[in-house]
């Protein structure tokens, strides 16, 4: 895994360049007006400043000279007070205001643009771990960055007009001087540079260790590990970890603040000491030597300072711009991202046959080749995860997925929706394959349970309608389908009905519903919409027995007239489908009828048998038949 | 109203409580890492002298001197002694803040963190249903580090600035005292800057709960668990309107704040840099020009000093809100530290050979709930005996056992251990007694081996893969490069593995039949997996729980017919208590719920004798 610790990477020039100008090109694209004020803005209060050393200086010789006028020196004072005051003005209400707002707009666009590029991507990016980790992360900096460009680069330009002219300066005052300081300020840039690479390497090498330390928080305080904590000694087991962690945490920062002591501490810092002394000396030494008169001087060392402030201002400006770069080659690349799931065709006909043939999948080649899934985490045995399966489903057909854990129940659901696309063999829908379709519009044939459903905090009904409610249209609709789901009982205790917000979290009126009243609303989608196919993902998991034989029930008598595809491992729920297909370790290995798969006395049959023999003979049948 | 209302009330915690969470704070600090806080004051002072040395006095010095031509050479020997001097103490702190400054910052963030962990374990579990108790809490462990540093960090520039008022005031004075009513000039300004502040807090206030909402939809677009469900449906149009409105909102927060903060703001910095600072050059220039009563040199000195000083204050009036603003939060702490967990240990002797637990009519009820989780229940467990207890979701299953690990205490009853209110047992012993498994068990990030025997004990691998066995988990276990010592998930460890729900389940269960404990709870033990595993580890589970008092929770009523006694549940109370061939004698709601699940299997038979 030492891939994982890899060096900062090396860009070369024109990458940084290109990736700043993206970055500069965006802002101006969706925020022309706070870009130029920016800039603006930027430009005036950098020339402020080194107007401040010129102003020392006019000031300090007018001051100590032999003909000084206080006139004039008073004048100096004025002009520099008004221009203070009319742009401090522009300065506080740019910052507070105009950027306040101007860059929340420009949030909005970056964050929009984001939104709908992460909502195109294939599924299987989701399923790599480092997805999250390399792009999320990176694309949310880039928020922040992209502003952080245009403000470097007027600073920067700014600060180089500003040095360029008190380089002018100093040069007419003393070459020398001006000569040890532009070395300095060279040597600077490379000390930062140095500096900065340590920096990026600590932080790469220390991301895991905190992330641990992440981990022990979370043990502590979700709710999920409180009560394992109480009845057993894994407090004194987590506190141990703690303390190793913390140990290597302290290693790492040990190992490269010695480095960044050498450089940093030792190196640059005595530079810039013996800079400053030294300066100071030789300037010491000119005036006993009477070259230099007092004001000269004073106003000389005025303007070193000034100019070694605003090295260093430009210094770390400089170092800013690779950064930055990094961050927007993340953000570029995930906007230039393509999806491999794609189709053209959008008028699907009325739904025929659902047709799989010789369809295999593996989740370690399905992803765009530099995001693939590495290692599918829950089969280590077995990477396929389906091996080439062949069935044909026809409108109106009940059909059962059943197998165990594992055996690909769920991938072949999200390879019949598109999620992802075989790796090898096809689906074809009435006959057509469906990667001639359009995604969205081909999903929009299948309503999908998922045994992982997720509910929005929203209300009932916009998560009913997907989104979609439209108020009064949709009202009945929405009703209708949670009384098949079988959500009435539950739906009328709430005051403000499908209204009802769900979570806490945004809403203090809102309701948290259990598991099992959170898949009710969940089933409920599929009934709202009018899918010719329906597909029920493990559809009464989080039920108890009585709701899980009503909820059957009502699933059977709503969906009468649509093809329907259950998964299960419980064969109780399948066992009333038209055709059962088990699958074992990705394999299609029998199908048929209950009966006629009972008859055939496979693993169907061993599976039912194991299942069913613990209600035989306790009294189900013994009492009453 | 009345919330705005408690909200300000919240915000103004008094000046008192200011300085002594500060304290505390401080004190977290020194007890643990004291040569950081040294170091620490120390840098600041050297730093501040040495910078007051360099940049003020030698400077005056140097002008002076050459006005009046004395002792120039002096001088020279002054500026090159403080070079060095400063050259190699900073050598020596740089060395203190780049090496061993981290060791001395992980020794005090651990120390605070540590202490949070445990008391975390301590407090009762009713606290983590207790969202405002819940928030501190997280808030808490979260930002200890940053707060308290930077309580140190205000304590530290409060020390700094008052050092360089000092220092420059001084030197102004000697120079010439009116020079001390421009310095005076910055506190007057200084109401300003607390406006600013105050409105900039307004604002960030205002937008807490719109940005909650925006960090929603970004999670809703970015998180793979909603992956499918976005794809699916037009819910993603319905979350960027809400992102839309949501950054309207926060636009209209900042235009409304932004414009305060800007008006005072700009008093303020115009006081400041215009008024003070160029008045006092004015006034500079002036006494030297034109009474030519003040040298050049000090001229010089004004014009730097006065700048430090407006600066100073200003920033000192920055600290003071900045201790406000740690201090509320270390509020927090100290309330989630001094909170006394109201499951405390009693101190009776734990019985050597458990025996019987009696529940005796006890009900209970969630705090803020409106009806009683559980009502008047009666119900005993002995040391060899299975019990079942079934019952719909929501019947109160859970909360029962809840109850009998003590996780909370009833509202009324009590839970007895072989005659003794579990109350006066020390909890740590009585919860020793039990092992269980949860609906929601969870796996930790160690080796198979820790996540067996929850300890840090050395144990013998033996009894490890005895335990992994029984769960029917040793063979994939084995299978792993390092056996029982992988490393389970990937938190810590790259090559760390990842078991599937099922296989987790599994090595939780490998936890009760490891620990020989007299009773043994499983709640829904066998929810994630599937047939064949779940009827394999009923039955080993039956076997190696032999001699053990165990309760069971499912909703296959198929496992309750092992049981010695079935106890179904229904809103809260036990309405039917027996063996299963009782129960279905009994014909009640029992009888009915098994039949509809046997009906399932055993086809229409069932249901048609019914």
């Amino acid at each position: 895994m030492s891939k994982k610790v890899r060096k900062r990477p090396r860009q070369s020039f024109s990458t940084v360049v290109s990736n700043n100008w993206f970055a500069l090109k965006k802002v101006a694209h969706y925020t022309p007006g706070l870009f130029v004020l920016m800039f603006v803005e930027i430009l005036l209060i950098e020339l402020l400043a080194a107007a401040g050393a010129y102003f020392n200086y006019f000031l300090l010789n007018e001051v100590s000279a032999a003909d000084g006028s206080f006139v004039r020196a008073a004048i100096i004072i004025g002009v520099m007070s008004v221009t203070m005051l009319a742009l401090y003005g522009l300065d506080k209400w740019f910052w507070f205001v105009f950027n306040g707002v101007m860059s929340e707009k420009l949030h909005l666009k970056m964050h929009e643009e984001l939104f709908r590029k992460a909502q195109q991507l294939d599924l299987a990016c989701f399923d790599d771990p480092e997805f999250y980790n390399d792009f999320v992360w990176a694309m949310d900096e880039s928020r922040t960055r992209a502003l952080q460009v245009v403000q470097d680069t007027a600073t920067f330009i700014g600060k180089l007009a500003g040095c360029t002219s008190l380089f002018g300066l100093m040069l007419s005052i003393d070459p020398l001087i001006a000569v040890v300081l532009l070395v300095s300020s060279v040597v600077s840039i490379v000390c930062e540079s140095m500096a900065n690479r340590l920096h990026y390497n600590r932080e790469k090498e220390i991301r895991p260790l905190w992330r641990v330390n992440g981990y022990i928080n979370r043990v502590f305080h979700l709710g999920d590990y409180a009560k394992e904590i109480r009845i057993s000694d894994a407090e004194e087991m987590v506190m141990e970890q703690y303390a190793d962690n913390n140990v290597k945490i302290i290693d790492c920062q040990f190992k490269y603040g010695r480095k960044y002591y050498l450089l940093y501490g030792l190196g640059f810092g005595m530079m810039e000491l013996l800079t400053f002394y030294g300066t100071l000396l030789y300037m010491i030494f000119k005036l006993k030597a009477g070259v230099l008169e007092i004001g000269g001087f004073a106003a000389a060392i005025q303007v070193i300072w000034n100019i070694r402030w605003h090295l260093l201002g430009l210094v770390r400006r400089i170092i800013n711009f690779p950064n930055h770069s990094l961050y927007i080659e993340k953000w570029r690349e995930f906007l230039h991202f393509e999806p491999t799931v794609t189709g053209e065709n959008t008028d699907l006909p009325p739904f025929e046959s659902l047709e799989l043939r010789n369809v295999s999948f593996s989740y370690e080649f399905s992803a765009h080749p530099k995001y693939r899934f590495r290692e599918d985490p829950s089969s280590n045995e077995c990477r396929e995860a389906l091996r080439n399966v062949n069935l044909t489903i026809r409108a109106g057909d009940k059909v059962a997925i059943v197998g165990y854990n594992g055996a690909g129940k769920t991938t072949l659901i999200k390879l019949m929706m598109r999620l992802y696309d075989p790796t090898e063999g096809v689906i074809l829908y009435n006959g057509v394959d469906i990667r001639e379709y359009d995604p969205a519009a081909y999903r929009k044939q299948i309503g999908t349970v998922f045994q992982d459903y997720r509910l929005f905090a929203t209300s009932i009904a916009h998560n009913v309608m997907n989104g979609a409610y439209d108020g009064n249209a949709h009202r009945d609709t929405v009703l209708s389908a949670l009384d098949k789901s079988d959500f009435t009982a539950k739906l009328e205790t709430l005051p403000e009905g499908v209204d009802t917000h769900l979570t806490r979290e945004f809403r203090e009126d809102g309701t948290n519903l259990s598991g099992g009243e959170a898949q009710k609303v969940a089933i409920a989608r599929v009934f709202a919409a009018d899918h010719p196919i329906v597909i029920m993902d493990e559809p009464s998991s989080a039920l108890d027995p009585m709701a899980e034989y009503q909820l059957n029930q009502s699933i059977l008598h709503h969906t009468q007239d649509k093809t329907v595809v259950f998964i299960s491992h419980r064969l109780s729920t399948t066992r009333i489908a038209d055709t059962i297909y088990m699958f074992d370790r990705g394999q299609l290995v029998e199908q048929g009828s209950h009966e006629a798969l009972l008859a055939q006395d496979g693993k169907y049959a061993e599976m039912f048998r194991l299942q069913s023999e613990k209600y035989e003979g306790s009294g189900a049948d013994g009492d009453c038949g | 109203m009345a919330k705005k209302e408690k909200k300000k009330k919240e915000k103004d915690i008094s000046t008192k409580r200011v300085a002594s969470n500060t304290l505390f704070a401080l004190n977290i600090v020194w007890e643990s890492a004291p040569l950081y806080v040294i170091m620490y004051f120390f840098s600041t002072v050297w730093w501040g002298i040495m910078g007051f040395l360099s940049e003020t006095y030698a400077l005056r010095l140097v002008v002076n001197t050459a006005q009046t031509a004395q002792g120039i050479d002096s001088v020279i020997r002054f500026v090159v002694i403080l070079g060095i001097v400063n050259i190699l103490g900073n050598a020596g702190l740089n060395y203190f803040w780049q090496v061993p400054s981290w060791r001395e910052t992980r020794k005090f963030t651990s120390h605070a963190e540590g202490m949070l962990f445990r008391k975390a374990a301590k407090v009762e579990l009713a606290c983590y249903e207790n969202p405002k108790f819940y928030d501190k809490y997280v808030k808490a462990m979260n930002e200890i580090h940053n707060r308290i540093m930077r309580t140190f960090e205000a304590t530290d520039g409060m020390l700094d600035k008052i050092i360089s008022l000092t220092a420059n005031s001084l030197l102004l004075f000697v120079i010439d005292p009116w020079l001390l009513v421009f310095a005076m000039l910055p506190m007057v300004f200084g109401i300003f800057k607390r406006k600013e502040v105050k409105a900039l807090y307004d604002q960030e206030d205002a937008k807490k709960p719109v940005v909650r909402r925006v960090e929603y939809v970004r999670r809703t677009f970015y998180l793979g668990e909603y992956a499918k469900e976005m794809r699916v449906g037009s819910m993603w149009r319905l979350l960027l309107r809400d992102l839309v409105t949501c950054y309207e909102q926060i636009r209209d927060i900042i235009k409304k704040h932004g414009g305060r903060r800007a008006l005072f703001g700009y008093i303020q910095q115009v006081g400041l840099e215009v008024f003070t600072i160029l008045g006092a050059t004015l006034y500079a220039v002036w006494r030297t020009m034109v009474t030519k009563d003040m040298l050049v040199g000090d001229c010089l000195v004004v014009l730097g000093s006065i700048g430090s000083i407006s600066r100073s204050i200003n920033n000192v009036i920055q600290n003071l809100a900045d201790f406000r603003e740690q201090a509320h939060f270390i509020n927090d702490v100290r309330y989630f530290l001094d909170y006394e967990p109201a499951i405390a240990d009693g101190d009776r002797e734990m019985p050597a050979e458990p025996d019987t637990i009696e529940v005796r009519d006890l009900s209970f009820r969630y705090e803020g709930a409106e009806q009683d989780a559980l009502k008047h229940i009666n119900m005993s467990l002995h040391k060899g005996e299975r019990i079942a207890l079934v019952g719909a979701n929501g019947s109160g299953k859970t909360t029962l056992v809840k109850m009998l690990l003590r996780l909370y205490d009833p509202s009324d009853g009590s839970v007895s251990l072989d005659g003794t209110d579990v109350r006066d047992l020390p909890v740590a012993d009585y919860r020793g007694a039990f092992s269980s498994v949860f609906q929601d068990f969870k796996i930790l990030s160690a080796t198979v081996r820790q996540n067996v025997t929850l300890s840090t004990e050395k144990a013998e691998d033996e009894a490890i893969i005895t335990a992994l066995k029984e769960a029917g988990i040793y063979d994939k276990i084995a299978g792993f490069e390092k056996g029982i010592d992988t490393v389970l998930t990937r938190e810590f460890d790259d090559k760390g593995e990842n078991l599937s729900v099922g296989e987790a389940q599994k090595v939780s269960l490998a936890r009760v039949f490891y620990r020989n404990t007299p009773f043994v709870i499983l709640d829904e033990p066998s929810s994630a997996l599937d047939p064949i595993a779940e009827y394999t580890m009923f039955e080993n589970m039956m076997r190696a729980t032999e001699g053990r008092g165990v309760i069971f929770i499912s909703h296959r009523l198929s496992s309750a017919v092992l049981a010695d006694r079935v106890l179904l549940m229904e809103n809260g109370e036990i309405t039917e208590s027996g063996t299963h061939a009782e129960l279905m004698e009994k014909n009640g709601t029992y009888a009915a719920m098994f039949r509809r699940q046997a009906e399932n299997y055993l086809g229409s038979e069932v249901s048609g004798n019914e």
